[in-house]
């Protein structure tokens, strides 16, 4: 746990963070760990799935439809919920959801709150919300009650605290027990199922994000491994549901579909080991379940991505596959992207939520191989997406200085003149391809240029040009 | 922002977004059914075994009793939190747990408590037993739905949870149970789980480890009505 302000901190420098992490020997080791295990059960279980494509297609087509009708959607869900005896919460940014959630909280005098793993609280800083107000807050997922304890945040969106090791977990949940534990995962898990227990028991409050949620029924959907989510749904008096706005989908016979793909995406499973569907709280007669259930809605900046080109991130349904498949997030892990969300998608969502200028590294933190497409349950165009926002970002002032600037128009111009190519093309060949001519690389460029071959070498131009071996020897072969 | 100007403003954005649309070709209904093919008892066995479960296919309402007792002893059973469910009446449960020595709560005993003795009896169980509603025997998945008499503690707090499913209860793939979920007025149960395995968890290193939050033992017990 050497790089601890990376661990903890948020909208760092992306180039910084990933070089300490690859210098890092231990998280290299759980990083390719990951892609072992998570990317290569990614891709086997697509292959096992003779329906796969068609439905991933049926996935992405149901996204786009409800998207386009997103008002109405939510319009549908609200009312479904209120008829089952719900109450909605529309909340514009991060701050009026952490108001919601406290004014709930106060008029029901609430003290204690257990949380399953939820991505949007995360997003919002409702923890911190919450423990400003003195409401305990426990995480129950084990990965978030871990990283809660030694103070971390997540590194990955299903495996939040993959960058620790047992013995790192050992330590941090000594803290809290009462005897050191062993560097054992059964007993430390067995520690953190007593441990929260007891939290579930005394919560007034359970607090999920939401998987799916289904206009036409007023349902929301959970998916765990662990359990802590139905746990969450059934003891606390209050059950308070946070979802982005782009989380709904219409009828219940559009959920199958997602079932089938999530679990597959993220693990490789053909289901997760629990998929909870809540529709309000417990009814008449009925002896466990909560009193009282509220939905919070969320926009928080989708808006502002629905209406945009980059409006195909919103199909993402938080399944981590992306992470698990990109060379980049398997090289530097989850922390040196310093958002909420990390990987691929975090490079995308991460500069439209928090801002571009801010994020400007992380468009570029891609070699668009296109690996997360191909394992994404809803086959978001993640490298286009880039583009676009590489894009976006070159129009912003003060991105280009002024010899970018310069050496593009020199180049702009140089391409649409033939003399001055041919005069340009024979420059390099005469020069640098002669010179370069056995190895081939550059290992070094001057000036400005030598940013290009501080982490990799420049190819040498060819030491000649196309067109004379065209006219001496290419129009006479075969 | 109230709630006017939160849709008007989704509206406005989605309107915007329509340019940008991908327009994926229309597909006909139920595309990616997978199903099972030969037996679904064999086939809901074979995926219960897979994701880390105990599978048992017997050919009685006997049996089953018998399969029963036997986990009771394995686990060294004291008291048992059970559904009121058909299935579990034609198994006689209430007699044999009484002949084991073993306590039964279920919902006409729990009613008579209030929340905070409720959940205590409920935490100290070793043992939940319950039936299904539905199974998918293509993922070896158990739908249960919440009502009174099928509480949502019983699959979820005891360290064990055993699952008694007829083979009249088994559908071959989720696309055949999704729509058996609804009421007859067309609503839902206020609470519905699909559980495939016992409760699991990679968060330490990425090694799997059983019952982190939920039963960590998974048992289903199949019973074939044969002829």
């Amino acid at each position: 746990m050497s790089n601890l302000d990376y661990l903890k901190s948020e909208h760092h420098e992306f180039l910084d963070a990933a070089a300490e992490a690859m210098a890092d020997d231990r998280l290299q080791g759980i990083l390719g760990q990951l892609n072992d295990s998570f990317s290569q059960r990614n891709r086997d279980a697509w292959n096992a799935f003779p329906g796969s494509d068609q439905a991933r297609e049926q996935a992405r087509a149901i996204k786009d439809e409800t998207l386009a009708e997103l008002d109405k959607h939510l319009e549908t869900l609200e009312r479904s919920v209120m008829e089952g005896g719900g109450t909605v919460h529309w909340a514009a940014d991060g701050e009026e959801a952490c108001d919601a959630v406290l004014k709930i909280a106060r008029s029901a005098n609430a003290q204690r709150v257990v949380k399953s793993k939820s991505m949007t609280s995360e997003e919002i800083h409702l923890n911190q919300a919450l423990e400003t107000a003195g409401i305990e807050t426990v995480e129950t997922d084990l990965g978030e009650y871990i990283l809660q304890v030694a103070g971390h945040r997540p590194s990955h969106i299903v495996a939040p605290a993959v960058h620790l090791s047992a013995t790192d977990v050992a330590s941090v949940l000594s803290t809290v027990s009462e005897t050191p534990l062993a560097n054992n995962r059964k007993e430390l898990t067995a520690f953190a199922r007593r441990k929260l227990r007891q939290s579930f028991a005394a919560a007034d409050i359970g607090i999920t994000g939401v998987n799916f949620a289904i206009a036409e029924t007023g349902s929301i959907v959970l998916i765990s491994n662990e359990g802590n989510a139905r746990l969450t749904t059934s003891l606390p008096r209050i059950h308070i549901a946070i979802m982005g706005m782009e989380k709904v989908i219409p009828r219940l016979q559009d959920l199958p579909y997602f079932l089938k793909v999530l679990a597959r995406a993220a693990t490789g499973q053909k289901q997760s080991v629990y998929a909870s569907i809540v529709t309000g709280a417990r009814r008449a007669e009925e002896i466990d379940g909560p009193e009282e259930f509220h939905l919070i809605i969320l926009d928080n900046g989708r808006s502002r991505i629905l209406q945009g080109p980059l409006r195909e991130s919103l199909f993402c349904i938080r399944c981590g596959a992306c992470l698990n498949a990109c060379p980049i997030y398997r090289n530097v892990g989850g922390h040196a992207y310093g958002g909420v969300y990390a990987g691929p998608i975090g490079a995308v969502i991460t500069p439209l939520y928090d801002g571009l200028s801010e994020n400007h590294h992380l468009p570029h933190a891609s070699s668009l191989c296109g690996a997360c497409q191909a394992a994404c349950p809803v086959k978001i165009a993640i490298p286009d997406l880039l583009i676009k926002l590489r894009e976006q970002l070159h129009q912003e002032p003060g991105q280009l200085g002024f010899f970018e600037t310069a050496a593009y128009r020199f180049w702009a111009r140089a391409l649409r003149s033939p003399f001055a190519y041919r005069i340009g093309t024979w420059l390099a060949t005469r020069t640098l391809g002669r010179w370069k001519r056995r190895s081939g690389w550059l290992q070094r460029l001057p000036g400005k240029l030598h940013g290009w071959t501080q982490k990799r070498d420049f190819p040498a131009p060819a030491p000649n040009r196309f067109r004379d071996w065209w006219k001496h020897e290419g129009r006479n072969e075969p | 922002m109230n709630r006017d100007e939160f849709l008007t403003r989704v509206a406005q954005a989605a309107r915007l977004g329509n340019a940008y649309r991908i327009h994926v070709p229309p597909r006909p209904e139920n595309v990616s059914y997978v199903g099972v093919q030969g037996d679904l008892c064999d086939a809901m066995a074979r995926e219960v075994n897979a994701v880390g479960g105990v599978a048992k296919i017997v050919s009685s309402h006997a049996e089953a009793r018998e399969q029963i007792a036997a986990l009771c002893k394995q686990y060294s059973v004291l008291s048992a939190l059970c559904w009121q469910h058909p299935v579990l009446n034609r198994c006689e449960l209430d007699d044999l747990l009484s002949r084991q020595g073993v306590a039964k709560h279920c919902y006409d005993s729990l009613v008579k408590h209030d929340w905070s003795q409720r959940l205590q009896i409920a935490r100290e169980a070793d043992i939940g037993i319950s039936s299904v509603d539905f199974a998918i025997a293509e993922t070896g998945t158990l739908i249960v739905c919440a009502q009174p008499g099928q509480e949502r503690v019983t699959s979820l707090l005891p360290p064990v949870h055993i699952a008694l499913v007829e083979e009249s209860q088994l559908v071959p793939d989720l696309l055949d149970a999704i729509e058996l979920l609804r009421r007859s007025d067309g609503s839902l149960p206020s609470n519905i789980a699909l559980i495939t395995g016992p409760s699991k968890t990679g968060d330490i290193e990425l090694q799997l480890t059983t019952g982190v939050h939920g039963p960590g033992h998974w048992h289903v017990v199949i019973i074939r009505e044969s002829g």
